[in-house]
């Protein structure tokens, strides 16, 4: 039984790959997919299926995973591109990237660092109970009742500042 | 407070708690919001990702074998198909994908079981049921055909044993049971239907799911097949054992904890796997010489229209439907005037009903369920429904049935109900499409008020022995805080113990306030010298969570 047994080898090795490639790289591409969506149950079947999609299209099992990672990276990207577009109204577009997908899958750190900064100085100017409504519920990911508790407000008042906070910063965003 | 502001309010927790926003593909949103949602996405992103657990990589990578095997059993079952065998092709297809799923671990046969299920439309199979008592002799129970599928429609003939000759079935239109020895056919709603065989696959794995923990214990044979034996601990409640195949991955026998010295053993003699069960099964016929009994009160109508011609009201639809529902069907309830409108998603697995009529008499709140206000209205929020108060006696029935969550409210004269065994937030939606307005739930709303004038002092270890009796079927009582509450005033007035009926009346107690987690209940009457019961549920806080007295206000 040549084929079989030539078959069977054959599985085993991809089987192998499949186990090295995830385990090198799944961080890298879960990171980047939590970075988009910012919840744990999203990124981790996002990541999966970034994984199923990139290596059916694979055919060599025995290239270096760290090759793949910005494929893995783009690919996850445009699953989340699809998703989210799937059901949207009318010009409710998502914002993920406004450019090349593929471009932002390679993005080098010195980009995100630089997000942090800019996103860090849109939080200095906003008013102190804008920021801290912000830091609390979103930073520290406080509950809107403890929020309120911490700053000696109702709920619904927390409700109505964060919205306008978000709605301030969003506006500082835009201007820069 | 808006609309919007509450819905980024949602937004923020449900990233908040690690799960995916509604919003994310699924709900239609403006402009500004997604604006608003890309901000917080942006701010979150100073924080440090959540991780998943260590296992992940693992998990990961078998999911990914899993799916990748499974994708090239696809091609091949299209094949077959073009070779015109498509009557045996989804057999052969099965067969072959699940025999290459994930091998057996501690860890991934739940998975595995979850994802052999997933590609299940409907099976076929016998079913035996075994009883054996304390001195280990076996007795045959029942033997049972079984025909089920995805969309819930299922049709159970018993073969042998008690239920020899008795067929029930579900065609998602109606329900129906023939009794041979009493020569009735018996027809019911098909929803909410409480009825479950026993080892329905779905229905198994779904309970090995949620378990508090599985673990492989061995190894065995069954029917002839091979098999790995899974010890499943459910959350409160005693371990079981099922003996999963390990070529189709699903659950081929169960056997039950032994209870009052006998225990169950449920095994598939025989199963295969097809595309739909035998249209003729699902048909409703009267064997000669049967007479028909409709239990099923509701009737159909063709349109609102004719609802409204036949009940007095034009009744209210939902101005928006939740994502992924459409209409499926309206009915009247003669007797009680009602109107229930029907919705359910496309593959027809999760259906909700609303049901309105005229209000009639003061609005009560069931005694278990959770306060609430819609539109500034009361409003009672049940998860699951444990009593049918209001509308719910009268378009039921309801309680008891797992999975089935309700909210109940009064608005300009006439009374609501959302039933369904859609997620909470499904049923909010339908609520807000019906009532244009929002439901305040408990988180939203003011904690219950007041301070007990006198603490009643609490043994954690005793309550911790008590919600597990209660969790074992025991003393149910204790998850209904106006009984919880009657018994404390009771043993209160007579503290030698309660002889004969109770000092003071399950009626003349009712709950002012309600969130889930503490509730208040007010006593009326002249003898009781307690006028307000405090309660916790100290050791869960849902709905499964014994109630507690904490602390009371004497009466003046």
């Amino acid at each position: 039984m040549p084929d079989t047994g030539r078959h069977k080898k054959t599985k085993k090795d991809k089987d192998k790959s499949i186990d090295r490639i995830c385990s090198e790289t799944w961080e890298t591409v879960y990171r980047y997919v939590y970075s988009r969506v910012q919840n744990r149950q999203e990124a981790e079947d996002i990541t999966q299926e970034a994984y199923v999609k990139a290596l059916s299209r694979w055919r060599k099992w025995d290239s270096r995973p760290e090759k793949y990672t910005a494929y893995l990276k783009t690919t996850a990207l445009n699953i989340i591109r699809d998703r989210w577009r799937k059901s949207k109204s009318k010009g409710a577009e998502v914002n993920l990237e406004a450019v090349n997908p593929l471009e932002i899958a390679v993005e080098d750190p010195s980009t995100a660092a630089g997000q942090r900064l800019v996103m860090e100085d849109a939080l200095g100017r906003l008013g102190k109970e804008q920021r801290s409504v912000i830091e609390l519920r979103i930073i520290k990911g406080f509950s809107v009742s403890k929020t309120a508790a911490v700053m000696g407000k109702t709920e619904s008042a927390v409700r109505v500042m964060q919205y306008r906070a978000l709605q301030a910063l969003a506006d500082i965003m835009d201007e820069d | 407070m808006d609309d919007k502001e509450r819905r980024l309010s949602e937004y923020i927790d449900r990233l908040n708690s690690g799960k995916k926003p509604e919003q994310h593909g699924e709900k239609e949103s403006t402009p500004e919001l997604e604006r608003l949602y890309d901000t917080v996405r942006r701010v979150r992103s100073l924080r440090e990702p959540d991780l998943p657990d260590r296992d992940y990589p693992d998990r990961l990578a078998g999911a990914v074998k899993n799916r990748l095997a499974r994708k090239g059993r696809i091609r091949h079952k299209k094949r077959v198909r073009l070779a015109g065998m498509a009557g045996i092709a989804a057999v052969l297809v099965l067969a072959l994908m699940l025999s290459s799923m994930l091998p057996l671990g501690k860890v991934d046969i739940v998975y595995a079981m979850e994802e052999a299920f997933r590609e299940v439309k409907a099976y076929h199979g016998i079913l035996e049921i075994v009883s054996t008592n304390a001195e280990g002799n076996e007795s045959l129970h029942s033997k049972l055909e079984v025909w089920a599928d995805k969309e819930g429609r299922y049709y159970i003939k018993g073969l042998e044993g008690w239920q020899k000759g008795i067929i029930t079935a579900n065609n998602g239109q109606k329900k129906w049971q023939v009794l041979t020895g009493r020569k009735e056919v018996n027809v019911f709603p098909a929803f909410p239907d409480a009825y479950r065989f026993i080892l329905e696959l779905g229905n198994e794995i779904d309970q090995a799911k949620n378990a508090l923990s599985t673990k492989v214990v061995g190894e065995d044979t069954v029917a002839g097949r091979k098999t790995d034996v899974l010890e499943v601990t459910p959350k409160g409640g005693e371990a079981y054992r099922i003996w999963v195949d390990k070529e189709t991955k699903l659950p081929l026998q169960k056997q039950t904890a032994v209870q009052n010295a006998l225990q169950s053993t449920v095994t598939y003699t025989d199963i295969y796997f097809t595309d739909a069960i035998p249209g003729e099964l699902l048909v409703l016929e009267v064997p000669d010489g049967y007479s028909e009994i409709d239990k099923n009160a509701e009737q159909l109508v063709n349109s609102i229209e004719e609802a409204a011609a036949a009940v007095g009201f034009i009744p209210e639809v939902p101005g928006e439907l939740p994502e992924g529902f459409c209409p499926d069907k309206a009915a009247i309830v003669p007797d009680t005037g009602l109107v229930k409108l029907y919705y359910a998603t496309q593959d027809n697995e999760t259906k909700v009903v609303v049901v309105q009529g005229k209000a009639d008499g003061e609005f009560k709140r069931a005694s278990t369920a959770v306060f609430a206000e819609v539109n500034g209205g009361p409003a009672e929020v049940q998860s699951p429904v444990q009593k049918e108060q209001g509308i719910l006696s009268g378009g039921g029935p309801y309680a008891g049935m797992a999975g089935i969550s309700s909210i109940r409210w009064r608005q300009d004269g006439y009374e609501y109900a959302v039933i369904g065994d859609a997620r909470m937030e499904v049923l909010i939606g339908f609520v807000e499409g019906l009532a244009g307005g929002t439901l305040e739930t408990p988180s939203d709303a003011e904690k219950p008020s007041g301070v007990p004038q006198v603490k009643v002092s609490v043994d954690m270890e005793a309550e911790q022995n008590e919600q597990k009796s209660v969790d074992a079927g025991h003393t149910p009582w204790r998850l209904d805080p106006v009984f919880v509450a009657q018994v404390f005033v009771s043993l209160e007035m007579s503290p030698g113990g309660i002889v004969g009926d109770y000092p003071v009346a399950y009626g003349e107690l009712e709950v002012v306030e309600n969130d889930g987690a503490e509730a208040v209940v007010e006593v009326d009457g002249d003898k009781t010298p307690i006028r307000k019961v405090y309660l916790q549920r100290l050791i869960r806080q849902d709905s499964t969570g014994i109630w507690t007295v904490v602390g009371y206000d004497p009466a003046e």
